[in-house]
């Protein structure tokens, strides 16, 4: 099959995987932004339960595999009576995983920023609040634009979980092997959905550098 | 993404003050509410399991049976033997696409650098489909093993290649420099006084980049490879346990990752050096 009937035929597939990719991707990445940081925030927090369920979270979901995720949200789930439409399942699922892995990024950005600072702070006499906002969260921002470069990166990858789950319109990894088991579509089936993967990565990347260039701090 | 090799003052401690007897109560309260709320989340959960009947010993029994956990047991056996293998190949494979990236004419440096994002551009899933649909129609057999293995170990060279690469880049340029003014060409630098000191500088790396193989196999049961989470599937058919048994092995895919890091960790804590992701 030459890449002309390939596209085609199954043009209209690739083009809705690519933004079903490329739409779960960025529902997730908003959803694994606030997690991480509500997440964070339980494990900074001076109460200890607190603290406690934000370390058991972000070792669980740091942990677990993807698919294993899909499988108890997708069909372990429904037993407990918890029904969710596929693609929010798969949602669900990588907002879990990359959101431990966001607060991750937030508390090595955190821990980049030294004690000494907040000690400086609070001796020329700032509050808690203003620490937190003029040293603490501004520094942390910046130095996780790279982390979380690569997390959106990490996130659109996972995205590709979908192919686990009969999902309409199919993502990126779905859609080959819809094409697959359909006709032999060969090498080229395989290569349209990997660059679109590559290229979106490339761009992100790109951004990414850009970005972190501009608000690095060099120390 | 974390980096913690020293945890001296750290940085949670010196947020807050040492706190006064206002701010000792409020702790207090926040304390005990926050315990209070986490025990009711766990009470829901564990009721909506009895309401839903999730509780019976049925779901449940066959996991204090020994040929239970045996054939599980087999699965793992499995899962390393595919782990290890494609950690193996990725280690190699890795450490050539950063050679010849770093050290090889223009060509084949453009070469590596373009195989090596490609992979790391690419979903796992994505390579396994390619090996699983892809490669067949070629007219090319090959067993259920190397199907998952090799997808995964390519996932993970385009990642140790990048970790290998920050390893020679964390190598002083004035090594490098004293290298060749002593005469030794490109490749005896690289082998003699980089290599050895960028190896030491990754292996925690490598060893938490084993989490990601781990997990990148549990899609074993695409191409019915028998690994702890297909033979789960088996278990799951079996017995007709679908809640019970996926919990279980998650669990213990949770518990094994860990360990691995832990052992990442320590490592890095041993040799002092930082866990490049």
């Amino acid at each position: 099959m030459g890449l002309g009937e390939l596209l085609g035929t199954y043009g209209q597939n690739y083009l809705d995987g690519l933004l079903a990719t490329w739409s779960m991707t960025a529902v997730s990445f908003v959803f694994v932004m606030v997690l991480a940081v509500l997440v964070t925030v339980a494990r900074v927090s001076p109460v200890a339960p607190l603290r406690g369920l934000g370390e058991l979270y972000v070792q669980v979901f740091r942990n677990i595999p993807g698919v294993a995720l899909l499988i108890l949200v997708a069909y372990a789930l429904p037993q407990l009576r918890l029904v969710l439409p596929w693609r929010t399942c798969v949602i669900v699922t990588v907002v879990l995983l990359g959101s431990a892995f966001g607060s991750e990024n937030f508390m090595s950005g955190i821990n980049t920023i030294g004690a000494g600072q907040i000690e400086a702070a609070r001796s020329i006499g700032l509050t808690f609040t203003q620490i937190l906002r003029h040293i603490v969260i501004p520094q942390a921002l910046r130095t996780t634009v790279l982390p979380m470069t690569n997390l959106l990166i990490a996130v659109m990858l996972t995205t590709a979980l979908g192919s686990q789950v009969p999902m309409t319109p199919q993502e990126l990894t779905g859609v080959v092997s819809y094409v697959n088991t359909r006709a032999t579509g060969g090498i080229l089936a395989f290569l349209v959905s990997a660059l679109g993967y590559v290229l979106t990565a490339f761009v992100i990347s790109l951004v990414g550098n850009r970005l972190d260039k501009r608000v690095r701090i060099l120390r | 993404m974390s980096a913690r090799t020293q945890s001296a003052p750290s940085v949670r401690a010196a947020l807050y003050e040492a706190p006064g007897p206002r701010t000792k109560r409020l702790i207090a309260v926040g304390t005990v509410l926050s315990a209070l709320v986490v025990a009711a989340l766990v009470a829901a959960v564990v009721r909506q399991f009895y309401v839903t009947g999730q509780l019976a010993p049925r779901y449940w029994s066959f996991l204090l049976e020994w040929p239970t956990w045996r054939f599980l047991l087999q699965g793992f056996v499995g899962t390393v033997e595919v782990a290890l293998t494609a950690g193996a190949i990725a280690l190699v494979l890795g450490l050539a696409l950063m050679l010849g990236r770093t050290s090889g004419p223009r060509p084949v440096s453009a070469a590596c650098r373009l195989v090596t994002d490609f992979f790391r551009g690419v979903p796992s899933l994505l390579l396994i489909y390619f090996f699983f649909l892809v490669v067949p129609q070629y007219g090319i057999r090959m067993p259920a093993f190397w199907m998952l293995t090799l997808p995964v170990a390519l996932a993970a060279s385009g990642v140790l290649a990048e970790v290998f690469r920050a390893g020679v880049n964390a190598v002083p340029k004035g090594q490098v420099e004293a290298a060749y003014s002593i005469g030794l060409s490109r490749w005896k630098t690289m082998r003699l006084i980089v290599l050895p000191q960028a190896v030491r500088y990754v292996i925690p790396s490598l060893i938490a980049q084993l989490v990601v193989v781990v997990k990148d196999t549990t899609v074993a049961y695409v191409v019915s490879y028998p690994d702890l989470m297909q033979n789960a599937r088996v278990l799951i058919t079996n017995y007709d346990a679908l809640l019970s048994m996926y919990l279980v092995v998650s669990v213990v895919y949770v518990l094994i990752n860990f360990a691995i890091n832990k052992a990442s960790v320590y490592v890095a804590h041993r040799t002092g050096v930082k866990i490049i992701r």
